[in-house]
């Protein structure tokens, strides 16, 4: 199926999945191919197997292909897809039992970095990031890596808008403990307000 | 009437502390970004919280992420699609009461038949199988996919888009693949000598391997 240029993504993704819905095989291989960059990027940052990548993004194409008949337009199409992968790898990254998102921050001693070179700040960003419960991870990367809004994090975790707030309210409590460097001098954005 | 001001100001406080994260993603609605300069041009602490939440953000952006080619992924997705029945199917009619119970039989019969038949089939086609490799090598002469005149390996970083500029461009078509070692079987699209579409291939340095798969004098040596 090959839709005209002049198509929003939106009316494209919307066109694609309707085809799906009637069986149309080279629709949901459009779909899959538009988004599969997208998704290996936002899941390669929870594991590093591809194998699992792949999985994740595999299984979540399964759904979409039997359910796109069920899809209602209650949301965008996108929001529904990485909506339908966030479920997909929340179940993946439960099963793998060594996942260090699983342990708590207080598994882990106090850190003694010197916070004066920007490759150790990444260093311990990952190292920070890796320590949060999973579904707080998931919240701010969905934030911060793929941008999405307050509301469409919320249609995406299926969750009321005050759950997303709360836990990126303790993402940042735990980062903030375990991150100091970060909370060090003013940023462009707050130099700009104060 | 001060305690009351001071209550106003910490709700306020953790309402607009709330929405920091998506003031710094860009993603908040006109009357909340208003809502959070305001206040935050008058409260130091949402300040530093603003500055460590867009250094939290600019160094996830900044992280490296890798490329991946999703055309080895979506073959993989396809063969499983291929297990499925199409999304729409209908759902099984309900059957009217049987009136004739003998047919029931005989169709219990025919079924059972069917079974041990497919049964056979399928113990014969395992013994086959084990019979042959399990693996496929890109020099291998079989099985070779119909019209397949070239195979090769492309860079684990190729785009689909790169692919298929290289493919067009070779006038190739892709007729299977890629293996788990990454081999593609490429047949031709025109009348283009094999030996030609070798040659364009192998210029690119994306083209980790080409090689021809039906004997001709002129074929160079692979990349």
């Amino acid at each position: 199926m090959t839709l005209p240029a002049k198509n929003s993504p939106k009316e494209r993704d919307s066109a694609l999945l309707a085809a799906i819905a009637a069986g149309d095989r080279r629709a949901i291989e459009e779909l899959y191919l538009s988004y599969h960059r997208r998704l290996a990027r936002f899941l390669s940052r929870f594991t590093p197997r591809y194998e699992n990548v792949e999985e994740i993004i595999n299984d979540t194409f399964m759904v979409v292909w039997q359910s796109a008949k069920d899809f209602r337009n209650a949301s965008q199409v996108s929001t529904w897809i990485i909506g339908i992968a966030y479920r997909t790898a929340l179940k993946s990254f439960r099963r793998q039992k060594n996942h260090t998102g699983a342990r708590s921050l207080e598994d882990y001693p106090e850190q003694t970095v010197d916070p004066t070179f920007e490759a150790e700040v990444h260093d311990w960003l990952k190292h920070g990031l890796s320590r949060l419960p999973i579904e707080q991870r998931l919240t701010l990367e969905l934030a911060y890596h793929m941008g999405h809004s307050l509301e469409e994090i919320a249609a995406i975790t299926d969750c009321p808008v005050g759950t997303v707030k709360a836990r990126m309210f303790h993402a940042r409590e735990k980062l903030r403990q375990f991150l100091p460097a970060l909370s060090g001098g003013p940023s462009d954005l707050s130099a700009r307000i104060g | 009437m001060t305690h009351n001001r001071r209550t106003e100001n910490s709700a306020e406080h953790l309402e607009v502390s709330a929405l920091l994260p998506w003031y710094v993603n860009e993603t908040l609605a006109e009357a909340d970004r208003l809502r959070v300069e305001t206040h935050a041009g008058n409260c130091m602490a949402c300040r530093e919280d603003l500055a460590a939440q867009q250094r939290i953000c600019e160094a996830i952006e900044a992280q490296p992420a890798l490329n991946y080619m999703p055309v080895a992924s979506l073959k993989r997705l396809q063969a499983r699609l291929d297990t499925l029945a199409a999304p729409a199917a209908t759902p099984p009619q309900e059957q009217p009461a049987n009136r004739m119970p003998w047919r029931g039989w005989m169709a219990a019969s025919i079924a059972a038949v069917a079974v041990a038949v497919a049964l056979f089939a399928a113990d014969r086609w395992v013994l086959e199988q084990r019979l042959q490799p399990s693996y496929r090598t890109v020099t291998s002469s079989v099985p070779r996919p119909q019209g397949e005149v070239i195979r090769a390996v492309f860079s684990p970083t190729i785009t689909l888009v790169e692919l298929q500029t290289i493919l067009d461009e070779a006038q190739l078509r892709i007729v299977s693949g890629p293996t788990e070692a990454g081999v593609y079987s490429l047949a031709s699209n025109s009348t283009l000598t094999v030996h030609a579409s070798l040659a364009l291939l192998r210029q690119h340095s994306t083209v980790r391997f080409a090689e021809g798969t039906v004997p001709e004098p002129e074929s160079g040596n692979s990349r």
